[in-house]
């Protein structure tokens, strides 16, 4: 029986910061330098836009088939789209709280024929006071057979 | 500095070439670990002809480049990519950003990433492809860089 969401949990570390920062080819100092970060309003390093994406560090794709069960065939996935949406951006030395859930999951009809089935994964990410910070939508297609048939 | 108006372009910002050392590093960052990105054989045997990036690496420095463009990531709302096409190694990837509306304190820029390289042998890639199309909203903030018509580093 699957279950309806996933409860995890995702530190933001500097040195995970600092890596994924060079990752994305970063420059701007307030992802390295405590202090240019507090110069620009921040109580610590920040981390990047799409930094929440670490969270397959603490929840794999193994773990979250498992448990959500959207029963996909990742022989025939491809990544679609994805969103975010922030309230703010992460900073070093919190542990953010997440639950993520299956938000979608609708099949349409391809324009090259065969159907496509997008699967959306919705993570909130809240802080220690219960606060939302960010939200990551991220949404997978199937398509109805092989791609590279 | 000029305030921004819709049709407004941002500076080109061009990342790459890609290494296979940039993808490496990403999977390592991310945790995204499918051998499609970073195990050439495997890759091959699932009918790919090479490894090729995972899309959160171009959409990172979409990104990144939106950032700069917008005075640092501070202001972020909402940042959404669509993929279009796969990044190999070798590509370079040239952001571009057009702002779309500029109203009550926030900024809507629409973005677009081409990759742009002779691809892998085997596929007969154009030289020049989208690679991700991509929305970015902000809040407004006191350092907006654009330079119509200008296409720098």
């Amino acid at each position: 029986m699957a279950e309806v969401s996933i409860a995890f949990r995702l530190p933001v570390e500097r040195a995970k910061i600092r890596e994924f920062a060079l990752a994305v080819g970063e420059g701007n100092p307030i992802f390295f330098d405590a202090e240019a970060a507090r110069r620009a309003g921040y109580s610590d390093i920040v981390a990047p836009p799409t930094f929440s994406v670490t969270q397959m560090w603490h929840l794999s794709r193994e773990e979250r088939e498992e448990r959500l069960g959207a029963d996909l065939d990742y022989a025939r996935v491809l990544h679609a789209e994805q969103e975010f949406l922030y309230n703010r951006l992460p900073v070093a030395g919190e542990t953010l709280d997440a639950t993520m859930r299956i938000s979608k999951d609708v099949t349409k009809q391809g324009r090259r024929g065969g159907e496509l089935r997008f699967v959306t994964y919705e993570s909130r990410f809240n802080d220690a006071g219960g606060e939302e910070v960010l939200r990551a939508l991220y949404t997978l297609v199937q398509t109805s057979k092989d791609p590279r048939e | 500095m000029t305030l921004p108006e819709p049709g407004s372009a941002f500076p080109e910002r061009t990342f790459g070439p890609l290494g296979r050392v940039d993808i490496v590093r990403y999977a390592g960052a991310s945790g995204d670990f499918n051998p499609i990105h970073i195990d050439a054989p495997y890759a091959r045997a699932a009918g790919a002809p090479d490894v090729f990036a995972m899309g959160m690496l171009p959409a990172g420095y979409l990104a990144h480049a939106a950032s700069d463009w917008l005075g640092g990531p501070g202001g972020f709302r909402r940042y959404k990519v669509r993929f279009a096409a796969r990044v190999w190694p070798g590509d370079l990837l040239a952001c571009t950003g057009m702002v779309t509306t500029v109203a009550g304190g926030h900024i809507v820029v629409a973005l677009t990433a081409l990759r742009r390289g002779e691809g892998p042998e085997g596929l007969s890639l154009p030289d020049e492809e989208i690679a991700l199309t991509g929305e970015v909203e902000a809040e407004l903030g006191s350092s907006v860089f654009v330079e119509e018509g200008e296409h720098g580093a």
